[in-house]
């Protein structure tokens, strides 16, 4: 007998009762999983490049509201810099570790007051700087011909050691950008307004 | 037979039960954004207060949780850097050579670094320092002023005893009274939480400068109410205003200006047991020494870096945990400052370990010279010989003392500490020098034989100190009268708990 056949006459081990709550169950579990990834507003995140899922949780928004203010929120997205963009499976494998960690810090409290980039982010946000300027980089002046690991060893300089200003204003972080969280667009309360409106909430939440 | 069950019955089935799920999920979320509101409860006041002192700390705990919190957490003894931590350490085991700096003077029994505000009461007990009083006959070591910082309680005593009276009173007589923790009532107007320095003679220093505390602007607030404690004192010896406490900032806030107000007064805080030099015992010129390195010439205050602000989504707090900037560099250092938090704490090491470098040779070269001017007294040496020597001692050890006592004026102002304790190194040295010269006089023209001071028993042996004695009636008192103290208040209603 061969695999698949095996796997079919499972199916005859139980009871058509028994069947009828497994079915149920397995419908539960997916049913959860669905509402979990939903409620981490997944969608947003696998789905384009909108800066406003950088801030579903509010952590990141002083620095939403520092690019937002800054000459970079006109052309230049957060994955514009902070995701590789070599090909397609370098950029959804970088974000969805980073994603991940990220994800990890928020549950735990574990985030930082002042965030800053790790070496693997810089190195990615160099190699984006370079990316989109690239002629005045490389041509006019040679300031592009390295990466962020030749940086920090001293064959050169990364570009925020002098655009120290680019894009996120200078020094900020959490406790001094407090403000932040007004300047920003919050995400939309989970719940859907067919709901809210059939529980009598009239205006449905955090939608300003 | 049973009946089977049709494909499409079990997708059915399976995509029935998903959707139910999903949907019941959502009403959790609404139930739970319900929940939410709740939290809001918890931005109201349930405590309104009309007095502007409340001595009880645990008072403000509902309407103020965080800080309540974070200031509770300063009972943490954790943190531990290179050069101090949140422990109570042995200062005279590490520096046996500072017994002999304060040979003739409590200090040279008992001299710990300081824990969390929370303990300072408990610590205020157990230092040798202020004796056993009610076990030990005789005078008390300590007068009331030496409660004067020790929390909330004493605004409240100067209030309904008076502050002369405060201060003249003795040390145990406001043992049952002084019994919470330096806390909200220190700083805070308890009506509406305005940052207000709660002490006195930060208010008199002012005003004898012509200045009123109460129009500086909320970030010099940020360190006044620091200031008002953590700052060089001194003990009105006058009879007519007995142990009154006063800043001695009239003429300005460097050592040199300091030093010279007390040569003015003629003040000296003991007499010197070896070299009979009038000492002036520097307590800890924190606020001076922290207004002359670079953060505070910046107008960064004492809050900045000690209590850095938490960011809790949309609620931004003060942290009460007040403690080194160093357990804490991504909200410290971090917040002005781009580096990376190991190159921070090297570069605070390093400031530290250059002044410590210089202190370690002061007090080696000051106690030997301490202990020379004994010798040449020995030998016969003139009160007319001695007086510059006396002089250079005096100068040499009170810039040693205002440099170290604060704790953390290495980092404060690394170039004033290095300075200071420059002319400390130098005026022990002309000392040695002239000592030598005296005894040369004297026909004496050897080395100076040193006693063996390598630990703290064997320098208070030198010394001549009773410590057996000392350490056994602190036992008792602690054991015996400390409990009264606690029952008499808890009876009267001064503490309460949670």
């Amino acid at each position: 007998m061969n695999l698949c056949s095996k796997l079919k006459s499972i199916k005859n081990l139980f009871t058509r009762g028994q069947k009828i709550f497994l079915i149920i169950m397995a419908g539960c579990f997916v049913g959860l999983g669905c509402l979990f990834l939903y409620q981490m507003r997944m969608h947003t995140y696998l789905i384009g490049d909108d800066p406003a899922a950088c801030i579903n949780c509010h952590v990141m928004t002083p620095y939403y509201a520092t690019w937002s203010h800054s000459s970079h929120f006109r052309d230049a997205t957060c994955n514009d810099c902070h995701v590789p963009h070599q090909n397609i499976i370098k950029k959804y494998f970088f974000k969805g570790m980073d994603g991940m960690k990220h994800v990890g810090y928020f549950l735990t409290y574990s985030e930082h007051q002042a965030i800053r980039a790790e070496d693997a982010s810089a190195e990615v946000i160099m190699d984006n700087c370079i990316r989109c300027h690239t002629q005045l980089n490389l041509e006019f002046v040679k300031t592009g011909r390295i990466d962020y690991m030749m940086a920090k060893r001293g064959e050169g300089l990364a570009c925020w050691d002098c655009h120290r200003n680019v894009p996120h204003g200078g020094m900020n972080s959490l406790s001094s950008t407090p403000g932040a969280e007004t300047q920003v667009p919050l995400p939309s309360s989970p719940v859907p307004e067919w709901i809210q409106r059939m529980v009598g909430h009239r205006q449905s939440a955090y939608k300003y | 037979m049973e009946k089977k069950l049709k494909k499409w019955q079990g997708w059915l089935l399976f995509g029935g039960s998903m959707v139910v799920v999903f949907v019941l999920g959502l009403f959790v979320s609404s139930l739970l954004e319900r929940r939410a509101e709740v939290v809001s409860v918890f931005n109201n006041r349930p405590d309104q207060f009309t007095d502007s002192i409340v001595s009880q700390n645990e008072k403000f705990a509902r309407n103020y949780p965080r800080e309540y919190k974070t200031w509770s957490m300063t009972e943490d003894t954790s943190f531990v850097s290179e050069f101090n931590s949140s422990q109570s350490v042995d200062v005279l085991a590490k520096r046996p050579e500072m017994c002999i700096l304060w040979a003739g003077y409590a200090f040279a029994w008992n001299y710990n670094t300081p824990r969390g505000h929370k303990h300072c009461i408990e610590d205020l007990r157990e230092i040798l320092r202020t004796g056993a009083p009610g076990i030990t006959p005789g005078k008390q070591p300590q007068p009331g002023t030496c409660w004067t910082c020790k929390g909330p309680d004493v605004p409240r005593l100067m209030r309904e005893k008076g502050i002369g009276a405060f201060y003249a009173a003795k040390w145990s007589d406001w043992g049952p009274q002084v019994m919470n923790s330096i806390g909200c009532s220190d700083c805070h107007d308890a009506r509406n939480m305005d940052l207000r320095p709660s002490r006195p003679a930060l208010y008199e220093a002012w005003a004898r400068r012509g200045m009123n505390v109460k129009n500086a602007s909320r970030q010099e607030m940020r360190s006044l109410v620091c200031a008002q404690c953590h700052t060089e004192y001194y003990f009105s010896k006058n009879e007519k205003e007995k142990s009154y406490l006063y800043f001695p900032q009239d003429s300005g806030m460097t050592v040199e200006a300091i030093e010279a107000y007390y040569d003015k007064i003629g003040f000296y805080d003991y007499i010197h047991q070896l070299s009979r030099t009038p000492i002036l015992k520097a307590q800890h010129p924190g606020y001076e020494l922290y207004k002359m390195g670079i953060h505070g010439q910046r107008g960064v205050s004492c809050a900045d870096c000690h209590m850095p602000y938490i960011a809790e989504g949309g609620v931004k707090y003060t942290d009460h945990h007040i403690m080194s900037p160093l357990a804490h560099i991504d909200r410290t250092c971090q917040t002005c400052h781009r580096q990376d938090a190991e190159t921070l704490r090297q570069n605070v090491y390093e400031r530290q370990r250059k002044c410590n470098e210089i202190r370690n040779r002061v007090e080696k070269e000051l106690s030997t010279a301490h202990i020379e001017a004994k010798f040449a007294w020995d030998k016969g040496a003139t009160e007319s010989e001695m007086k510059p020597v006396l002089s250079l001692l005096r100068k040499s050890q009170w810039r040693w003392d205002f440099a170290v006592a604060s704790h953390g004026a290495s980092f404060h102002a690394p170039q004033e500490v290095i300075r200071i304790l420059s002319h400390s190194l130098d005026c022990a040295s002309q000392a040695r020098l002239k000592i030598s010269k005296i005894l040369a006089h004297h026909g004496f023209y050897g080395d100076v034989v040193l006693p063996d001071i390598s630990t703290k028993a064997k320098a208070q042996a030198y010394l001549g100190l009773n410590m057996a004695q000392k350490n056994a009636d602190k036992k008792k008192f602690l054991e015996v009268i400390v409990p009264q103290w606690i029952r008499e208040a808890k009876a009267k209603g001064r503490i309460v708990e949670l």
